[in-house]
């Protein structure tokens, strides 16, 4: 695993542009991902699915699947431990038991000797169901009489934050001052009303799982963003120690949050136990949409700013519903998170928001890439944009009055420290030529957002090896943003060697410490962080034996070139590998965890650690769009992204972030969303139906970083990077779009046709005055 | 039993064919059907796409255009006589899929496929095209309209190989325009499309045939439209009422991908835009092919 530097023509500006070293299978085609293992003797999961949303289960009959020549396992929930799993809520078990309550729900799981075998025998299940009545609609699943999704859900175990009510799983407030007197003294209240559709992560490669068990102990190569907690996951399922399951994860086709959380590894290695072989699953782009709980939510959000003429902010409500779909998951914080987002980074004087996270039977909800922010993001962008024309100003005006800036406070009273959010939004309007003129058909259109540093414990060892080569082990999961393949770069660094002197030994619970894996834009500010103080250890391990070696005084020390040396005598030095060869020289690291900001969240309710926003990541992008009025069809021309992330510490690998995520950012703003029947049956899971953008939609894309050192924050100032390029993408193109039309469109995704009619609503309006 | 051969020669595929396999040229549709779980592939498969004959392209100034079945699509846009003289053909050629699909797939697959959606269906009926169709018992000549019974469904029997496709000879004054409603660039599928092929002389229609795609069972012509552009001077009325004949003869449904409100709507926008891009054409003007890109602000684009 060479680590090659890029020529300097083709280097991006400043350090830190490498050839990454699980670059080049990728490209070729000759890297392995779970789907490529093959295990002597294994056999073929499949799943039975619930089909219905809601049923009771009457009676499941296996013995025709068994009698199938060639079926090895087939497992219900009644074989394994009755044991609920999920984050905050604890409400689901691995295959159901008694009530189906979506329709991807795994009722049974088949291990066949072939895969059309398999098939025949998921289908041979026979399934008696009693159809009970549907709940999708999560707004009306509040209605007093709605049918109950958890009817059992206060007996539940739960996190002592949860607030639960009806079908309601958590709620959630944010309250500073008296938003009704803050309203009373406005010069103008402005209301608006949105609703975001649920949509997907859609990551290329779909999931696979492989178990195989030595003895009682088992072996799952998965395609997960989170192997410890798949590992966590089994062991708590299953009723085995951690100690016993080890996750190993083979290159990863991308995930996008669609692959945390515990997915299908304890189901297959159930039927692996089962089976007495290893057992492999393998998804259909189908499966991925329906069976996966874990999918962007759906959210209808209201709306209420009051404002003085001169652009203060003195007071917000709002009043947020979320999708939370069937099961808790890893997704219960969402409402919480929801409700930061429609703050957003102003400065507001009086707030009180209040998010219902609800059961349905729809798909559930979880993380995917900065969960709840881009849809509240862009139902609030939308929103301030008509706060500034109530009141007559241009709406970067607005925000340059109302942004936060270092000792403003935010929502629950959190005091900023040294923050670039302004200068986001000044280099923003720079980069896009904000005010110029355009043809009637163009617009742009701008938008801020944020999203907070996560801090979770990390650890990591490095090897130095005799021949002065080195081994970094870390925790840490590479989900294609090349966080983990920069760590060499950051440890050479450190240690005055060579990148390509380093492999990495990754995605095996086994050999390196717990991690949160690839979630909350965690690699670099958490993992990374672990790395270099283990490099820091190694460095101290090096030039206490180089200053034996060379008799010399440690503080005359120096490591440069692979070596140790004394300052000023070049002939005075030792290899990293003599000093090595001994095998003696291995380091450890975790560093400090930074702890959350201090506020005053006192009124607030439902509180799942992210009422304040540690190292917070500030952002404005602008969007270029062109709209055909006739059709509805909107291409976007331009995106510029100005964003604060702390110290940049590896710029192509950011950039990459950010081009990635304002493509994404296009899709969720026009095409994707999952459209559902009134049961919760989804009705486009498919990439021909479930829209993409291609490349040859993603628009010209401008990065630039606004580079402050975050205090107390990630390794060298840094903060993290890969999830807010995500969240004002979609509002940046809404206001874009509205000030082409005239009108606002209300739905996500703006799909041409909610284009077209907003554009024709606004055109009769005009005739009708 | 499963089995793949690969004929060399059409005799060889034509037997083949005869003994019940069936055949597969880019697999664009067969291939990724079966994986989609819409037909299970064929117990019996027999590759074509190593039969040189069927490749070929061939047509001269002022005469019919013969298209093998195994013209890709990608072949048909470069070609400079289907540019020139099918110009609405190139249009929906261009489109079709993405790089790969429009790489492999073939006309020859995209005709036996029938799918009401398939882009270049329009622009065939238009140019009166006819499917010559050949088995161990002889060979036939089908019209386009008469071969497509449904969607997916064909005249042609089991053991029938489509070989070529026979376009008549285009009418110097001729235009022709496919254009597509286009959520995204690529890998797109029709929701509305529309074809126009006009034929101007002296500065009035003296031919036009026009079809829509996408907004019925089938792909059909529509005469109404056909009729209230012929005759005229081709003015914003004509191209108008033509469009709105075109919109007044479809039959959309709702579905996930749109209302039948929106079909409705955009089948007279995207005539309309068919309509004048072919009249551009008629007329000398330099239309970008495909002619869809025009419509959404590309470089090169009608405004």
């Amino acid at each position: 695993m060479a680590v090659e530097t890029v020529p300097p023509e083709h280097a991006a500006e400043g350090a830190g542009a490498f050839v990454r070293s699980d670059g080049k299978e990728k490209v070729t085609g000759s890297g392995r991902y779970t789907a490529d293992l093959t295990l002597t003797g294994q056999a073929y999961a499949k799943f039975r699915y619930a089909g219905h949303p809601h049923a009771r289960i009457v009676r499941i009959d296996v013995s025709k699947a068994r009698a199938l020549p060639g079926v090895v396992a087939v497992v219900t929930q009644d074989d394994l431990p009755d044991v609920r799993f999920g984050g905050l809520v604890q409400d689901r078990t691995l295959f159901a038991k008694d009530v189906v309550r979506f329709e991807g729900e795994i009722v049974a799981g088949v291990a066949a000797l072939s895969e059309a075998a398999a098939t025949e025998a998921a289908r041979l299940i026979d399934v008696e169901y009693e159809p009970l009545p549907a709940v999708s609609d999560f707004v009306a699943a509040m209605d007093t009489g709605a049918p109950r999704i958890h009817p059992d859900l206060a007996s539940y175990e739960k996190d002592e934050n949860v607030v639960a009510d009806g079908n309601t799983m958590a709620y959630s407030t944010i309250v500073k001052g008296d938003a009704d007197a803050g309203m009373a003294e406005a010069d103008v209240v402005v209301k608006g009303r949105y609703v975001s559709d649920a949509s997907q992560g859609v990551p290329i490669e779909p999931r696979a799982v492989v178990a195989q068990w030595r003895g009682d102990e088992v072996t799952i190569w998965s395609s997960t963003q989170v192997p410890y907690a798949a590992r966590a996951g089994v062991a708590q399922t299953l009723q085995v120690p951690e100690a016993n399951v080890r996750i190993v994860v083979p290159l990863l086709g991308g995930g996008f949050g669609a692959k945390c959380d515990l997915h299908f590894e304890a189901q297959v290695a159930a039927l692996a136990r089962d089976a007495k072989r290893p057992v492999k699953l393998v998804f259909s782009r189908r499966e991925e949409f329906v069976a996966i709980a874990q999918r962007r939510e759906g959210i209808v959000m209201e709306f209420e700013t009051g404002v003085t003429r001169d652009g203060r902010l003195v007071a917000r409500q709002a009043t947020l519903i979320l999708d939370k779909g069937a099961y808790c998951g890893e997704g219960g914080f969402l409402g919480q998170m929801a409700a930061m987002h429609a703050c957003g980074p102003y400065v507001i004087e009086n707030i009180r928001v209040e998010a219902s996270l609800n059961y349905t039977n729809n798909q559930p909800s979880g993380s995917v890439r900065a969960p709840t922010a881009p849809q509240v993001c862009w139902g609030l962008e939308q929103h301030m944009d008509e706060v500034a024309r109530a009141i007559d100003m241009d709406p970067v005006e607005l925000r340059r009055r109302t942004l936060i800036e270092q000792g403003a406070e935010g929502p629950t009273r959190q005091v900023f420290d040294e923050i670039g959010m302004k200068q986001t939004l000044e280099r923003a309007v720079e980069m896009i030529g904000y005010g110029r003129d355009l043809p009637d058909d163009e617009a742009i259109g701008v938008a801020v957002g944020w999203w907070p540093s996560a801090a979770a414990p990390s650890g990591a060892y490095i090897h130095i090896n005799g021949d002065g080569s080195g081994t970094i082990v870390t925790g840490a999961q590479e989900n294609g943003s090349g966080a983990v393949m920069a760590m060499p770069m950051f440890v050479a660094e450190e240690l005055g060697m060579d990148p390509g002197d380093f492999t990495i030994l990754y995605q095996d619970t086994a050999a390196a410490n717990w991690d949160m894996g690839s979630s909350g834009s965690q690699t670099t500010f958490n993992s990374g962080r672990a790395v270099l103080g283990a490099a820091a250890d190694v460095r101290e391990q090096l030039l206490d034996a180089a200053a034996e070696e060379l008799e010399a005084d440690r503080e005359d020390l120096e490591l440069v070139d692979g070596g140790v040396r004394v300052k000023g005598s070049p002939d005075r030095s030792v290899t990293i590998g003599a000093l090595a060869e001994a095998g003696t020289i291995h380091g450890k690291g975790s560093g400090d965890v930074p702890d959350a900001p201090a506020g005053d969240t006192g009124g607030c309710v439902g509180r799942f650690g992210n009422e304040t926003f540690l190292a917070p990541q500030l952002i404005t992008q602008a969007a270029h769009v062109k709209v055909d009025r006739a059709t509805g069809v909107v291409r976007v021309l331009k995106v510029v992204a100005a964003h604060d992330s702390g110290r940049i510490l590896n710029r192509s690998g950011a950039d990459g972030q950010v081009t990635g995520g304002v493509v994404m950012g296009v899709g969720l703003a026009l095409s994707e969303g999952t459209q559902l029947d009134d049961e919760g049956r989804q009705r486009n899971p498919a990439l021909l139906d479930y829209k993409l953008v291609t490349c040859a939609d993603a628009p010209e894309i401008e990065v630039d970083w606004i580079q402050i050192p975050a205090k107390d924050a990630g390794p060298r100032g840094s903060k993290g990077v890969g999830e807010p390029p995500q969240v004002p993408t979609a509002a940046a193109v809404a206001n874009a779009i509205a000030e082409v039309i005239g009108s606002q469109v209300q739905h996500l995704p703006m799909t041409p046709e909610r284009v077209w009619s907003a554009a024709r609503e606004r055109g009769s309006e005009e005739v009708e005055a | 039993m499963r089995s793949f051969t690969s004929a060399a020669t059409l005799e060889e595929a034509i037997a083949a064919l005869g003994a019940g396999a069936r055949p597969v040229a880019g697999g664009t549709d067969l291939v990724v059907g079966s994986r989609q779980g819409k037909a299970p592939l064929p117990d019996a498969i027999v590759a074509i796409d190593r039969i040189g004959a069927l490749r070929a392209l061939d047509g001269s100034d002022g005469e019919a255009l013969r298209l093998g079945a195994l013209v890709t699509h990608e072949a048909i846009v470069a070609s400079e006589i289907v540019r020139s003289r099918f110009t609405a053909l190139a249009d929906a050629s261009a489109i079709v899929g993405s790089h790969a699909t429009r790489a492999n797939g073939t006309i020859g697959g995209n005709v036996m496929n029938a799918s009401p959606a398939m882009d270049t269906g329009g622009p065939l009926l238009c140019f009166e095209a006819t499917a010559t169709l050949r088995s161990h018992e002889g060979e036939r000549t089908v019209p386009l309209d008469e071969l497509w019974t449904g969607p997916g469904s064909t005249v042609a029997t089991p053991g029938e190989l489509l070989v070529a496709i026979g376009l008549s000879a285009s009418v110097p004054g001729t235009g022709s325009a496919y254009v597509r409603l286009e959520y995204r660039r690529h890998m797109e599928i029709a929701v509305v499309g529309a074809t126009a092929v006009v034929t101007i002389d002296q500065g009035s229609v003296v031919d036009a045939r026009i079809a829509i795609t996408a907004l019925a069972p089938t792909i059909r012509r529509v005469a109404e439209a056909e009729r209230a552009l012929v005759g005229t001077d081709a003015g914003a009325d004509a191209i108008a009422g033509a469009a709105g004949a075109a919109a007044a003869g479809s039959a959309p449904i709702t579905d996930v991908r749109a209302s039948v409100d929106y079909r409705t709507a955009m089948a007279e926008v995207v005539a309309r835009r068919a309509i004048e891009a072919a009249l551009a054409r008629a007329g000398g003007a330099d239309v970008a092919i495909p002619a869809s890109d025009a419509l959404y602000g590309d470089p090169g684009a009608l405004r």
